[in-house]
C-alpha cells in the first residue's frame, strides 16, 4: 500500500492541452474516484497514473518513489480495464498468474497465490477455461483477481463496470468496494457513473475539460458544490437552476422573495440552485404553485416536471437532462395528476447560489 | 428473409455452375494425367480414360527430379514466408499502433508496389541479384517474391491488429511486459488466424511464381523450382501431356494438403477483420 501524490501533471498532443496542470494527493488506502463526463481527461489522467501515457510535464511518486518515467511494469500498480482485457488465449489460471509470472515467482508460489486470489473472488471453480467461456461478471472478477493477486502498492480502475448489465453493476459495485475494504489497497477508480462515485468513494475528484472542479467526499459534494457544474453533474436528477437578481438581500424565486445568507451586492446576476430531494409537497417555509408537466412515477416516491418559465437556467452540459423542466422529487406514493394545480415548498437554507458570471459558489 | 423455392433453385445452379467451373481445370488435369497419349489427341475428347494409366505417376516420380523441384518450390515458399512474415508483423503492428504521419498514404504507397506487374520489377531485381551474385540461387527468389508478398501482408495483419484492443497491450505491460514483449506473449498468440492466413498467401503467391523463377533460376537446373521444371518437360517437338500432368498433380498435392490443414485458421483469419 502507499499514498500516491500526482504534482502539476499535465498532458497535450500538439497545441490540444487534453489535462491542465493537475495535483491530487490521494491517502494510503484510499478509495479515491475521478469522475466527469466524456473527455473530461479522466482516463488520461489514470493512464498517464500507469505509465501507459506519458505525462507532457509534471511529477507523479507512488510511495516516496518517483515513477513518473518508469515503465508502467515497474511501478508496481495493477490496472482493472473496462473491457476487462483478460487474455483470450490463456485461461483463468494463466490470466490471473501472468503478472506473478513476468516477475520471475516459482511456479508452486504462482499456483498458491492464484488460488488464494481465485478463491477470494470466488472464482477458483472456473480457474481452467478460457474467458470465453465465462459470463460478464466472472470476467470482470477474473480481471480483479489479476489485480489483487500481484498484491500492487495501487489498483487503478478504469470503468470496470461500464460493460455489466444494471443488476450486475449494482452487486459489483458492492464486491469491489468489499474488496478495498478487505484488502485495503490505494484505489483510484475512474467513471463517468455519478452514482458508482457516490457510492463507492471515500473522495471524489469531478473533472471537466481537463481540469479539477472539485475533490471533496461525496456528501460534501452534494451539499456544497463548488461550482456550477460540480451543482448540476451530482444528483440524480440534477439540480435546478434558475436565474435571479440579488435585491436588498434577496432574490425571487417561483414568485416569492427569498432571502439569501451570503452578502452579494444589489443587482448582482446570480443562478439559484435547489436540489428537487429539497422541495416538498404542501406548504412550507416559502411555497409556490405549480402545474406539473409530467409526473413520474417510481413507486414510494415520484418525479414531478413543472415548467420554470423564463427563470429556468439550463447549464450547458445538461441541455439534454433539462428539457423537461424544472423537477421536484417528492415522497407520495398516492395519485398526482399532470396539468392539475399542486403546491410545492422549500427551506431557504436549501437554495444554492452561484454567480451568474464566473459560476462559482457564493457562499456565507 | 426466407427464400422462395424459384430463388433457392436459382442460387443452387448458381452455387453448382461455380463449383464445377472452379473444379474443372483439377478434374481434366487427372484426366489427362491418366490418360495416355494416344487417347489425348482423339476428337471428342474422352472424358475419363478407358484404362487408367497410374503407372504414368510412378514414372514421372522415377525419372524427373520431381523431388529436388518440390525441395526448392518449398525452401523458396518457406523462406519467403519466413522473411516476409518478420518483415511484415512488425511494420504492419506498427502501422496498426503508432500513429504515424502520412501513414494513409503509406498504405497506398506500400499497395502500389502491388500493383505493378511482374514483368516490370524483374529486370530491375536481375540487375540487383547478377550484381551480388544471387542469380542461379534459391534466395533470389525468396528477396524477389518477399518484395511482392511484404506489401499486401503488411496491409492485410495491420487490418488483424486493428481488430484486436489496445488494452490487452496495456494489461499486459502493467503485468511487466516490455511492448515487444507485449506484442510476442500476447498479441502474437491471439492472432494465430490472421497469421495464418497471411502466411498461406504468402506461401501460394511463392509457390505458384514461374516468371521470376525463370528469370533467375534458368541456368542452375539444381535450383529449379517444380514450377519451372515442369515447362521443361516440354519437348521441342512433342510433348507426353500425361506427364505433365502427373508432374502438376505432385506440385498441387501439397498446396492443397497446406489449405486442408488450415482452414479453420484460414476462415477465421479472412473474417476476423469485419468485426469491427
Amino acid at each position: 500500500m502507499a499514498h500516491i501524490s500526482i504534482k502539476d501533471v499535465s498532458k497535450s498532443y500538439g497545441a490540444l492541452q487534453v489535462l491542465k496542470p493537475f495535483s491530487l494527493e490521494v491517502e494510503d488506502g484510499e478509495f479515491l474516484v475521478l469522475v466527469g463526463p466524456s473527455g473530461c481527461g479522466k482516463s488520461t489522467m489514470l493512464k498517464i497514473l500507469a505509465g501507459l501515457e506519458p505525462a507532457s510535464d509534471g511529477q507523479i511518486f507512488i510511495g516516496d518513489r518517483e515513477v513518473t518515467d518508469l515503465a508502467p511494469g515497474d511501478r508496481d500498480i495493477a490496472m482493472v480495464f473496462q473491457n476487462y482485457a483478460l487474455y483470450p488465449h490463456l485461461t483463468v489460471r494463466q490470466n490471473i498468474g501472468f503478472g506473478l509470472k513476468m516477475r520471475g515467482m516459482s511456479a508452486t508460489d504462482i499456483e498458491a497465490r492464484v488460488q488464494t486470489a481465485a478463491k477470494t473472488l470466488a472464482v477458483d471453480a472456473y480457474l481452467d477455461r478460457k474467458p470465453k467461456d465465462l459470463s460478464g461478471g466472472q470476467r470482470q472478477r477474473v480481471a480483479l483477481g489479476r489485480a489483487i493477486v500481484r498484491e500492487p502498492r495501487a489498483f487503478l480502475m478504469d470503468e470496470p463496470l461500464s460493460n455489466l448489465d444494471a443488476k450486475l453493476r449494482v452487486h459489483m459495485r458492492a464486491e469491489i468496494s468489499a474488496l478495498h475494504k478487505r484488502v485495503g489497497v490505494t484505489t483510484v477508480y475512474v467513471t463517468h457513473d455519478q452514482v458508482e462515485a457516490m457510492t463507492m468513494a471515500d473522495r471524489v475528484v469531478i473533472m471537466r475539460n481537463g481540469e479539477i472542479q472539485q475533490i471533496a467526499a461525496p456528501d460534501v459534494l452534494f451539499q456544497r458544490p463548488d461550482n456550477l457544474f460540480v451543482a448540476s453533474f451530482i444528483g440524480s436528477p440534477g439540480m435546478n437552476l434558475l436565474r435571479a437578481k440579488v435585491q436588498n438581500g434577496t432574490v425571487e424565486i417561483f414568485g416569492q422573495r427569498v432571502a439569501v445568507a451570503a452578502t452579494v451586492e444589489d443587482g448582482t446576476p446570480v443562478i439559484a440552485g435547489l436540489r428537487p430531494e429539497y422541495l416538498q409537497l404542501g406548504t412550507g417555509a416559502v411555497s409556490f404553485t405549480v402545474r406539473p408537466s409530467l409526473v413520474e412515477s417510481l413507486g414510494s416516491e415520484k418525479y414531478v416536471y413543472f415548467d420554470g418559465g423564463q427563470q429556468a437556467f439550463i447549464h450547458g452540459d445538461d441541455a439534454d437532462e433539462n428539457s423537461k423542466g424544472l423537477i421536484a422529487r417528492v415522497s407520495h406514493s398516492g395519485g398526482l395528476a399532470e396539468g392539475e394545480e399542486l403546491t410545492l415548498s422549500f427551506n431557504p437554507e436549501d437554495l444554492h447560489l452561484f454567480d451568474a458570471k464566473t459560476e462559482r459558489a457564493i457562499r456565507s | 428473409m426466407k427464400r422462395t423455392p424459384l430463388q433457392s433453385l436459382v442460387l443452387y445452379a448458381a452455387v453448382v455452375l461455380a463449383v464445377v467451373l472452379i473444379l474443372f481445370p483439377v478434374y481434366w488435369l487427372l484426366v489427362t494425367a491418366l490418360s495416355t497419349t494416344a487417347e489425348l489427341t482423339v476428337l471428342p475428347p474422352n472424358f475419363w480414360p478407358e484404362v487408367p494409366q497410374v503407372q504414368t505417376f510412378s514414372r514421372v516420380w522415377a525419372e524427373r527430379p520431381i523431388p529436388t523441384w518440390l525441395l526448392n518450390s518449398t525452401l523458396a515458399a518457406l523462406g519467403s514466408v519466413s522473411l516476409s512474415m518478420v518483415i511484415s508483423v512488425l511494420a504492419g503492428y506498427a502501422l496498426s499502433r503508432f500513429s504515424v504521419r502520412g501513414s494513409q498514404s503509406m498504405g497506398i504507397f506500400i499497395l502500389t508496389a502491388k500493383m505493378l506487374p511482374a514483368t516490370l520489377l524483374v529486370i530491375p531485381l536481375f540487375a540487383i541479384f547478377r550484381q551480388i551474385g544471387l542469380i542461379g540461387s534459391l534466395w533470389s527468389l525468396v528477396i524477389a517474391h518477399s518484395t511482392l508478398i511484404i506489401p499486401f501482408t503488411t496491409w492485410m495483419l495491420k487490418g488483424y491488429f486493428d481488430t484486436i484492443p489496445r488494452e490487452l497491450e496495456q494489461a499486459a505491460m502493467v503485468d511487466g511486459c516490455s511492448p515487444l514483449g507485449a506484442m510476442f506473449r500476447v498479441v502474437l498468440p491471439i492472432s494465430t488466424p490472421g497469421l495464418a492466413a497471411t502466411s498461406l498467401y504468402a506461401f501460394v503467391l511463392s509457390w505458384a511464381d514461374y516468371a521470376y523463377a525463370r528469370t533467375f533460376l534458368v541456368n542452375a537446373p539444381e535450383s529449379w523450382t517444380a514450377n519451372l521444371g515442369i515447362t521443361t518437360m516440354r519437348g521441342e517437338y512433342t510433348t507426353e501431356w500425361n506427364e505433365v500432368a502427373a508432374a502438376a498433380v505432385f506440385v498441387a498435392i501439397p498446396i492443397m494438403l497446406i489449405y486442408i490443414f488450415l482452414e479453420r485458421y484460414l476462415v477465421g483469419g479472412l473474417t476476423a477483420g469485419a468485426e469491427k
